[in-house]
């Protein structure tokens, strides 16, 4: 390693080892570009929040870190209680950092060297106007999937929930919607759908042990725990019996694995080294989960539908499984377009009564409680 | 011409009418003869120029209600007055009376409404004086029988109902005049560092106001959310918007609007010739926050423009980089912001910002329209003229709308009671001038006929 005096390679060194215990694959954390520490002559005996900004970003830079200039203001802002730089006061940025709080920006900023993502280095990120707990390797919530939860909410309040007055637009209320996720993760979705929707409860599931584990932290943590079910289910091999509770669901959303797999080798170390593979890899077409997920939707859905986030190029491919299995009696009702102009949510529906191309009628199943 | 000289005639009577009270003439009531010579001068005078009281503001006694008192017995405002009175009277009949459509009557009974509480203050008046005139004929009557106390006791009855009347003549003056309805509005206030020669004086500068706005509204109990903060380079702030809620927002700060000028000699170290006052400029800008229903902006003369990954996007990129900046294609409006971690969150307060912004090129553009010769402008984008100066080196203030000056600068960047003190000086002189102004308006419109 260059640049570094023996201090410093000691402290590096004893670093990586904490490292390794706290998740992210040790192979990948050894095999690591050597680090370049910049000298700190141009430091202050005290720097202030500015000056750490300034030399992080050099490091990360200097080291090839990706959103070097985010990653130090993130890390920075996260050690002096704000969210991000610009929320910061001025008075906040131009005071000295005490030691302890140059420590903590260094232990973060080392997280960050071994491209540890800036959510997993602090330990929490925000999801719309939620802030959650982040683990590894359970899945990152992209901002893409804050849009979807917005369509999941125009969708179900323009049906006539009582959080929105709109009453004679479709002829069923739905006073307590039942939403089912497949595939939680950190529980973003489900507990933004909750908080936005005081009426609703939510059966959340996840293959993932870790997965469900955090979704129950961070409903306890937001207070939302009463309203949820979280259960551990793998949508590829469970039966969907287990998915009733509460009897058929008015919507199913997800957030399915839905790369290609023969794009998974190009993802980012980021990705690579830390995130959960089995909640980006979605097989050969990217639609392994999508299938399943559409494949049980006719025995536990009534009439809202399922809200699928998805690759651009899947609207079209999705659209030919559909007609080559009539039986589920599905369509896309809408594909709607993402903040970079790429097709990536699809609302799909039961075909209508009258529909010639549906002659059987799968009704869902007479309901049990447990 | 009429209209012009009875604008200059009004301001000048009313000028006397001060200009006599600051020099104590006994009886309150205006001696119309002995103005009539003073009346010719001041008319020449105020012809083709600009009209301006005859004394600086910052003359004026303390007590302003006392004004409202001597404007009420101006004979032009009794006519105005006596005019509103029969307007009321006649409404009262037509609503008794006979037949009229429903939007007809409405908008009568709402002007009825208006002028009940006109005509009631007016009643209030005229009465509180017809009893100070039977105390001064009781205190006529007493003096000569010699009973010092109720003497006393009457002249102290007296003083209340002086000043009842003076509460109820700024009651009156206060309803004659419309309330800019954007008072109650929230806000969005925005400062910028001026261009400077060399130094930070500036951004420094605009970092201390920046600072005493946000203390003053904690002093006001009200909310200061900041949008946007963005140092700069050379230290200090260059640019920053906050979001001020609360009761009246916008009343209280919209004559801060404008550029504000420091005068200062720097503090860092520097050789004796380099330590000659160096001068600045930032400019606050002061925007009502529009209701939703004003502002209609279409999803489709939006760009909105964010992080961009190459290839796929979605589960195949994990970024942090969410900031967000909204494009308004009509108008080339261009919002940014980065305050949050949550991009949803980024886009709603940029699209809330560009709403504000939106409403007020359609405040400004009304503005323009209306002819208005109030010393007391509100400061607009266009108002590019120094409102206030900051003087560091003689520790003052001077706000030259007033051109009144404020001691311990220190203090007044804390912005608590003494920058409430002159906003609420401002505020003053502004409700004064407006009713001048509607008086005037008036006058014309009579004269001019």
């Amino acid at each position: 390693m260059r640049l570094l005096t023996s201090p410093l390679r000691r402290m590096l060194s004893g670093l990586l080892n904490c490292c390794e215990r706290e998740g992210g694959r040790p192979s990948k954390c050894c095999s690591l570009n050597p680090h370049h520490l910049l000298p700190r002559q141009n430091f202050s005996a005290k720097p202030t929040a500015a000056e750490l900004v300034r030399y992080w970003h050099g490091v990360f830079e200097a080291n090839r870190i990706p959103e070097a200039q985010e990653s130090s203001e993130y890390i920075i802002s996260y050690v002096l209680g704000a969210k991000t730089i610009h929320s910061l006061s001025a008075s906040s940025l131009s005071n000295p950092l005490t030691s302890e709080q140059q420590q903590q920006v260094q232990w973060l900023s080392m997280k960050r060297l071994q491209r540890m993502p800036v959510q997993y280095v602090l330990g929490e990120w925000d999801f719309r106007e939620l802030t959650l707990k982040m683990r590894p390797p359970v899945f990152i919530p992209r901002p893409e999937t804050e849009d979807l939860v917005s369509l999941v909410l125009q969708k179900s309040q323009r049906s006539g929930s009582p959080a929105v007055n709109a009453g004679h637009r479709c002829p069923t209320a739905i006073p307590h919607p039942v939403i089912l996720e497949i595939g939680c993760g950190s529980g973003a979705i489900a507990l933004s759908l909750l908080n936005k929707l005081p009426q609703s409860r939510v059966i959340a599931v996840d293959k993932e042990e870790a997965a469900v584990n955090l979704t129950c932290e961070n409903a306890q943590r937001l207070q939302l725990q009463d309203r949820i079910r979280i259960l551990h289910y793998d949508a590829c091999s469970g039966s969907w019996e287990q998915l009733l509770p509460w009897g058929p669901v008015d919507t199913i959303v997800s957030n399915p694995p839905y790369v290609f797999h023969e794009d998974m080798a190009h993802l980012a170390e980021e990705i690579l080294s830390y995130e959960d593979l089995d909640a980006l890899d979605g097989g050969n077409d990217g639609m392994r989960v999508i299938k399943k997920i559409l494949a049980l939707a006719p025995f536990i859905l009534k009439d809202l539908g399922v809200f699928l986030e998805v690759d651009p190029r899947h609207p079209e491919m999705v659209e030919n499984w559909l007609q080559s299995h009539p039986e589920l009696s599905l369509s896309i009702s809408a594909t709607h377009k993402d903040f970079c102009g790429k097709p990536r949510f699809l609302h799909i529906q039961k075909h209508k009564a009258g529909d010639s191309s549906n002659k059987k009628d799968f009704a869902c199943p007479s309901v049990h409680l447990p | 011409m009429k209209p012009h000289r009875s604008t200059g005639l009004f301001r000048s009577l009313l000028a006397n009418c001060f200009h006599c009270y600051h020099h104590r003439y006994s009886p309150p009531l205006v001696k119309r003869t002995g103005h009539m010579m003073e009346l010719s001068i001041f008319r020449h005078n105020y012809l083709l120029k600009r009209v301006k009281p005859t004394m600086p503001f910052n003359d004026w006694p303390r007590s302003y209600h006392q004004d409202f008192r001597v404007l009420w017995k101006h004979e032009a405002v009794e006519k105005y007055l006596e005019t509103l009175n029969k307007e009321y009277q006649r409404i009262g009949q037509l609503l008794n009376g006979g037949s009229m459509n429903e939007h007809d009557r409405s908008t009568l009974s709402r002007r009825h409404a208006h002028l009940s509480t006109l005509a009631a203050t007016f009643q209030e008046i005229q009465e509180a004086e017809r009893e100070i005139q039977e105390i001064d004929s009781m205190c006529a009557k007493l003096d000569s029988r010699d009973e010092k106390q109720l003497l006393e006791l009457a002249l102290e009855e007296k003083e209340i109902i002086n000043q009842k009347i003076n509460t109820h003549c700024k009651k009156l003056f206060q309803s004659i005049v419309p309330r800019d309805k954007h008072d109650e509005s929230d806000v969005i206030l925005e400062v910028t560092a001026g261009r400077t020669t060399g130094g930070d004086i500036c951004q420094q500068f605009t970092k201390e106001m920046f600072e005493m706005y946000q203390n003053y509204a904690y002093y006001k109990c009200w909310t200061f959310e900041i949008l946007n903060y963005t140092t700069a380079e050379i230290g200090g702030l260059h640019h920053a918007a906050a979001h001020i809620s609360g009761d009246s927002v916008y009343k209280y700060l919209k004559y801060e609007g404008g550029t504000h000028r420091v005068q200062r000699i720097p503090e860092t170290g520097l050789s004796s010739r380099m330590q000659r006052i160096h001068t600045g400029t930032m400019s606050v800008v002061v925007l009502p926050q529009p209701e939703e229903v004003d502002v209609k902006v279409h999803p489709k003369d939006l760009r909105i423009d964010t992080f961009r990954a190459k290839g796929a996007g979605g589960q195949h990129v994990n970024t942090t980089d969410s900031a967000v900046r909204i494009v308004h294609i009509p108008t080339g409006l261009t919002v940014e912001c980065q305050q949050e971690r949550s991009q949803q969150l980024n886009k709603e307060i940029a699209l809330r910002t560009l709403r504000t912004k939106l409403y007020q090129q359609i405040i400004e553009r009304d503005f323009i329209q209306t002819q208005n010769a109030r010393k007391l402008q509100i400061g607009t984008r266009a108002q590019s003229e120094r409102i206030r100066t900051y003087n560091f080196t003689q520790d003052r203030v001077t706000d030259h709308r007033l051109s009144y000056d404020v001691r311990n600068i220190k203090d007044f960047l804390c912005g608590e009671g003494a920058l409430d003190e002159l906003i609420n000086r401002l505020l003053e002189t502004a409700e004064m001038e407006a009713l001048i102004e509607h008086l005037e308006n008036f006058k014309s419109l009579e004269g001019g006929g």
